[in-house]
């Protein structure tokens, strides 16, 4: 783990019985900076989450947060870390007020942090309601302000965005965001909508049945997006080099084919190079990827 | 930091319904008693209402202080059982059902801490309404006009009560550990009736003695020989059932997986 690292495992793994939910996942989340950890359901986020929290044990590997290890009996480095789990949860009996104060008491944060918390969840409102009256999206914004509420320099947050509107959503990317930059908080959050994440997080980490598939810089995915070449060769892997050694910065095959990206304006020369060395060309079309289609590609739910 | 945990748990308890629902459970104890009583000294009008059926279950009943007392102790005794089960599966159960277990586990806060208040919270609990129980009991009991009250029989009677209560209190650590590992309100309640079920089984053997849920009945005179003559190990055994039952729940939270 170096210096820089918020989050770190290594090798970590879950296994229920025969199910292997998290197999030996290495995971490096910068300080500062907003990873969003992105998978289908049952992906094995909210398992990773919990192995972060110590909520689960791992089976194999281990984790260490804000530099410190993560394990039973470890309690001090909780002080710096806020978090949401899954579903947000509060005692319904007692008010949104009531609430937060049960976490300042529990954090050690000063009592004006409620109000700050209320404040800046915008639950102004329904701060002495009950918590078991609140709609789903008030709920989410209690626990999102629950995680918020000692200004924690570390916020690991299972899907966020879960029950808000889409104005809410939009005020909880900007909050993030604005963490991030004002008090260098480092964001781990999970979502399985690309789409939600591509306009916040710095780094992407895909995962699928448990295993971290790819990561990627956010910036990497727009290019991506920007588009690419679709080449499609008798002979990918020595196209591949012909085309490496031609200049082609980034040359990937994909599924029988290869993608050339940064090359729309040198379709002709794609062509060239191919057929100047013997390879049979069975098509050349500029194409793009949008966000979901690459993801899906990389959990290999479509071609 | 114990002193914060303690203070939210408290919160928690106050603004519970189930607290108050509980005082009247356990109120019901005294009057039902003080209706026995009438039932004995008047079975003319308890005929006339109706009531005559109950006599033939109250053979041996006299309608006096010191009867008075020992039906109340068996009520906090026996019925402390299965009430502390329900107030110990509660402060426990309600994290799993409304899902806020998982809010106590990745903070500054040492679990054993939650362990501990809770337990506390469950005292305070259970001790204040065997209070509130004799008091209402003593009140009821002049209201229906019993003889032979003396104020030392009143203390000998309350000391009674608490002593039944505390002993039940001992056997409550266990009902939390049940609670964690079920993760809900049914299997500690499950576990309470299934060790009173036990526990009467066992007062009939020789193993009474040895067996913490039928030393509880045997500790209140319900069953066999009276508190003072119960040897010192029973005694020893409720308290390692108290102490096993302290760190097998401290245990439970500590290292086992929470997938709520």
């Amino acid at each position: 783990m170096s210096v820089d690292s918020a989050i770190a495992t290594t090798e970590v793994s879950k296994r229920y019985g025969d199910a292997l939910a998290v197999d030996t996942l290495d995971l490096d989340v910068r300080r500062g900076e907003i990873y969003a950890f992105l998978g289908k359901n049952g992906a094995g986020k909210t398992t990773t989450i919990r192995m972060l929290l110590g909520l689960i044990r791992p089976t194999g590997g281990h984790v260490e947060v804000l530099g410190k290890r993560v394990g039973s009996g470890v309690t001090d480095v909780f002080a710096r870390v806020g978090y949401l789990v899954e579903t947000a949860t509060a005692y319904p009996n007692l008010t949104v007020r009531e609430n937060l104060d049960i976490q300042r008491r529990l954090t050690g944060a000063p009592r004006a942090a409620v109000a700050e918390a209320i404040e800046l969840m915008r639950l102004g409102e329904n701060a002495d309601r009950r918590a078991g009256v609140l709609s789903l999206g008030y709920k989410q914004r209690l626990a999102l302000a629950r995680a918020l509420l000692h200004r924690p320099e570390l916020l690991i947050l299972d899907e966020p965005a879960n029950g808000l509107d889409p104005a809410g959503i939009v005020e909880i990317r900007e909050l993030l965001r604005s963490l991030t930059s004002e008090r260098g908080v480092t964001v781990f959050m999970s979502s399985h909508i690309l789409a939600e994440v591509a306009h916040l997080a710095d780094r992407i980490g895909i995962v699928d049945e448990g295993r971290l598939l790819e990561e990627i810089d956010v910036e990497e995915l727009r290019a991506r997006e920007r588009g690419h070449v679709r080449v499609g060769v008798s002979e990918p892997e020595r196209a591949a080099g012909l085309l490496a050694d031609a200049g082609f910065a980034r040359v990937e095959p994909a599924d029988g084919h290869l993608r050339v990206f940064d090359a729309e304006e040198r379709v002709p020369e794609i062509a060239r190079v191919i057929v100047g060395a013997g390879i049979a060309l069975t098509e050349l079309a500029p194409a793009h990827e949008d966000l979901e289609s690459y993801f899906l590609r990389v959990t290999g739910d479509v071609e | 930091m114990f002193a914060q945990v303690l203070a939210t748990e408290l919160l928690k308890l106050r603004r519970s319904k189930v607290t108050w629902f509980s005082l009247i459970a356990l109120s019901l104890g005294p009057l039902g008693i003080a209706l026995f009583m009438w039932i004995v000294r008047e079975p003319a009008r308890a005929a006339q209402l109706g009531l005559l059926g109950t006599k033939a279950n109250l053979a041996g009943l006299e309608a006096t202080w010191p009867s008075y007392f020992s039906m109340l102790t068996l009520v906090v005794g026996i019925g402390g059982m299965l009430m502390l089960a329900f107030i110990v599966a509660f402060v426990f159960g309600r994290e799993y059902a409304d899902g806020t277990a998982k809010n106590l586990l990745a903070l500054p806060v040492g679990r054993m801490w939650f362990v501990l208040a809770k337990l506390v919270v469950a005292a305070v609990w259970w001790f204040a309404l065997v209070v509130v129980v004799l008091v209402e009991a003593l009140a009821i009991g002049r209201v229906v006009g019993l003889p032979g009250f003396s104020p030392g029989l009143a203390l000998g009677g309350a000391g009674d009560a608490l002593m039944a209560a505390g002993v039940a209190y001992l056997l409550a650590p266990v009902v939390a550990w049940i609670t964690t590992l079920g993760r809900g309100y049914l299997p500690p309640l499950g576990f309470a009736l299934a060790m009173l079920a036990l526990g009467n089984v066992f007062a009939k053997t020789g193993w009474a003695l040895w067996f913490p849920w039928s030393i509880v009945p045997l500790s209140i005179g319900m069953v066999g020989q009276p508190v003072q003559t119960l040897p010192l190990g029973s005694f020893v055994v409720v308290a390692l059932t108290f102490l096993a039952g302290i760190v097998a729940t401290v245990l439970q939270m500590r290292y086992a997986d929470n997938t709520q």
